[in-house]
């Protein structure tokens, strides 16, 4: 006998006028994880909003609308960035071109054989709630462009291409640039954690 | 068998924990035992796996972030209710 499908459940929708209350603390303190800026922030949330209200009709309820609505905040996301990028161009620093010209970048695509190790062990600390705001204001630390650069290939999971796009840089310059923000974040976290552990 | 400057072109274009079960074992297996590229990208794979738990906390809530003002609040609905 053939199996009946059951239909998947559908969420119900919350309607605009709720959406601040409901979902606004939320997609600031998420737009503030990537942007840093309270202004972007704020205007990233109601670009969402506005932009959800528009595209409500395609809602298929088969998520959280609070979710539906973060994955509009990551487009609005990239599109802040893109223009603070158009603002200040992303510049190649001297000592950022003399690593491209290495012989290990070149050989074997890394910066050096012997990475200082790390001090403690993070891993031992990722159920600690402690760490991670830690570990956040460690992230807001990195200079920019390596932030920028971090923040949407690493945290918004966009591809190597569409990031180099956004930062107008090559694929081995963006490489320089994770390079640096993991280098920073790595040195910081060291000592913030030292700190407070 | 991949080459160091595959390894590290892959570990910088995606997650280790994104790609497929074989080239993972690849991947891992030459940074466990290559003297060149090994330790920095051991570095890169933790910063992968560090990061990605990091998304996790974030999009679940867990982490404290900051929050809208009254008056913030209050703008946004104004401008929902135009």
């Amino acid at each position: 006998m053939p199996k009946k499908e059951t239909p998947a459940t559908k969420v119900p929708v919350t309607p605009p006028d709720q959406w601040v209350d409901k979902y606004g603390d939320y997609l600031y303190g998420f737009a503030m994880s990537r942007l840093r800026n309270p202004e972007s922030a704020q205007d990233c949330v109601q670009d969402t909003l506005l932009a959800g209200i528009k595209a409500l009709n395609r809602f298929d309820g088969s998520r959280d609308i609070k979710f539906w609505l973060r994955g509009i905040m990551r487009n609005k996301i990239v599109d802040q960035i893109r223009r603070s990028i158009k603002e200040n161009k992303v510049d190649i620093e001297a000592e950022d071109e003399a690593l491209l010209e290495s012989f290990w970048f070149k050989y074997s695509g890394i910066a050096t054989t012997n990475p200082d190790p790390w001090q403690f062990n993070p891993r031992k600390y990722y159920d600690n709630g402690e760490f991670w705001k830690v570990f956040q204001t460690c992230i807001d630390e990195v200079k920019e462009p390596a932030r920028q650069a971090f923040v949407l290939r690493v945290l918004e999971d966009q591809t190597t291409d569409e990031v180099c796009k956004v930062l107008d840089v090559t694929p081995n310059y963006l490489w320089v640039l994770l390079h640096r923000a993991r280098q920073q974040l790595k040195v910081t976290l060291e000592s913030r954690w030292k700190e407070s552990d | 068998m991949f080459t160091c400057k595959q390894v590290s072109k892959a570990l910088h274009k995606d997650d280790l924990a994104k790609m497929s079960l074989f080239r993972r074992v690849c991947l891992k297996l030459h940074v466990r035992l290559c003297i060149f590229c090994g330790k920095f990208n051991q570095q890169v794979i933790e910063s992968q796996d560090m990061c990605s738990c990091y998304k996790k906390h974030v999009s679940q809530g867990i982490l404290e972030q900051p929050k809208l003002g009254p008056t913030q609040k209050e703008a946004l609905k104004d401008l929902l209710r135009e």
